[in-house]
């Protein structure tokens, strides 16, 4: 018990009460991918965590061995609330879907600095009034991306030739997009305009949100692309994603 | 040791599923009714028996009752033309304890939370919406949490009442009073300078 706490920079992605004052807090940490905390007594404390227990939060966290892989958590400096997200509910349900997508997708204690930094943009862009269509398409992209699956899209992914004609199709389990004469009618269609302009997407920093302007074909068949690519390598659907439906 | 006193057990585990009450604390609350006197364990035994048989929530406003309609909706001296709507009836209890207010409430029980998949349907809001087209209210007084869920809740209500024409206030929130800034935490602080108003 000594020795000084360790101090780490973390996003709050969700908190569950526990018995009557304590709260177990999963983190996505700067340097070291998830990780659950637990804060004792937090619930009649504010002051130590800086209010700072609630999803969304960017705050520095102070932090000890506790019991298995479970943090014990001593008290926390807030960065950022993102209480801009309060002011929209398409914008509040939408980073509650980013963050179950990353509790869903990363695995515990395995670092990932370049999924921080866009989450954090991420929040940061909603919080203060970011177009939520944009952000999602953005999220989702370069989360499948950096995870690793990210689907063929400037070549047809069984041929390999590079597409001559407007209209290609898309489906994951097959690799990705695909040429006419590969495709034989799986997947669905999306235009050669959609596969390019997610792909040169990718080649932007992936924690810059401000600036992108996409049409409203590359949204919708961005979103049906990504949409199919996440239902293969989720777990379960995201409960956040019913709610997003329902508004 | 206890174990072949099943009884004591039973009633021990019964005790330790109540908020807040550990196995410790269950034994010693059943060591302490063990030494009672039988009228007060009978009394406690009744009291419990009746909460259940008699208590339930109001239809109008879904607070606690004792009846069909609780003590505020069947008090004609209530503004029936404003509604605050709060999350728990323990929340109520809190505005009432405040004397700040003498309109009719809306017990949702539950606020909205993307990230558990509680959504609208889960919560007392088509019992709210029913209410502002068929009393005639004129302004619903926000009173959901300051968390992420309450918030939520409350944008997702605001938005409903301003489709219906029906004014929709949010309490105040920020630094309590009486308080000194140093000891406000940052979160706190962050969210009254974000909200701060022309003076
Ligand atoms: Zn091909
Ligand atoms: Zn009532």
């Amino acid at each position: 018990m000594g020795a000084l706490p360790q101090r780490t920079e973390a996003v709050v992605l969700r908190t569950t009460n526990y018995s009557e004052a304590d709260r177990i807090v999963t983190l996505l940490t700067a340097d070291q991918g998830l990780r659950k905390g637990f804060a004792k007594a937090a619930r009649n404390s504010r002051k130590r965590f800086s209010g700072g227990l609630e999803p969304f939060t960017r705050a520095i966290f102070h932090w000890r061995e506790g019991r298995g892989t479970l943090w014990s958590l001593q008290d926390a400096e807030l960065l950022d609330g993102h209480y801009g997200l309060r002011d929209d509910i398409r914008r509040l349900a939408l980073a509650g879907y980013g963050v179950e997508l990353v509790e869903l997708l990363l695995e515990e204690g395995e670092p990932q600095p370049a999924v921080y930094s866009m989450v954090c943009a991420f929040l940061a862009y909603l919080a203060t009034g970011g177009d939520p269509a944009v952000a999602r398409l953005l999220l989702e992209l370069r989360l499948v991306n950096d995870l690793g699956y990210i689907p063929h899209l400037l070549h047809c992914s069984e041929c390999f030739r590079v597409f001559h004609q407007e209209s290609i199709r898309f489906d994951t389990a097959r690799g990705g997009c695909l040429c006419l004469a590969c495709a034989g009618g799986s997947g669905f269609e999306i235009s050669l305009g959609t596969a390019g302009s997610l792909a040169r997407t990718l080649k932007v920093e992936s924690d810059r949100f401000a600036g992108f302007q996409f049409g409203e074909l590359t949204l919708h068949e961005g979103q049906k692309i990504l949409s199919q690519v996440l239902r293969s390598i989720l777990p379960r659907e995201p409960k956040s994603l019913r709610f997003l439906a329902q508004l | 040791m206890l174990g072949s006193l099943p009884a004591f057990t039973r009633l021990e585990a019964e005790l330790s599923k109540l908020p807040g009450i550990g196995r410790k604390t269950a034994t010693r609350l059943a060591f302490h009714l063990l030494r009672t006197n039988e009228q007060d364990v009978t009394a406690l035994a009744e009291a419990l028996l009746e909460l259940r048989r008699k208590v339930g929530f109001c239809r109008s406003c879904f607070h606690i009752a004792e009846g069909e309609l609780c003590s505020i909706c069947a008090d004609p001296q209530r503004d029936r033309r404003r509604l605050c709507i709060v999350q728990e009836p323990q929340d109520l209890l809190a505005i009432e304890r405040s004397r700040a207010y003498d309109g009719s409430y809306h017990v949702l029980h539950g606020a909205l939370s993307p990230l558990d998949g509680i959504g609208p349907d889960d919560l007392k809001i088509a019992e709210l919406m029913q209410r502002i087209t068929e009393e005639s209210v004129e302004e619903i007084i926000i009173a959901t949490n300051f968390s992420v869920e309450g918030e939520a809740t409350a944008l997702y209500i605001a938005h409903l009442c301003k489709q219906n024409g029906v004014r929709v206030t949010r309490l105040a929130h920020g630094i309590p009073s009486g308080s000194d800034l140093e000891y406000i935490d940052a979160g706190t602080v962050q969210q009254a300078v974000l909200g701060r108003r022309e003076f």
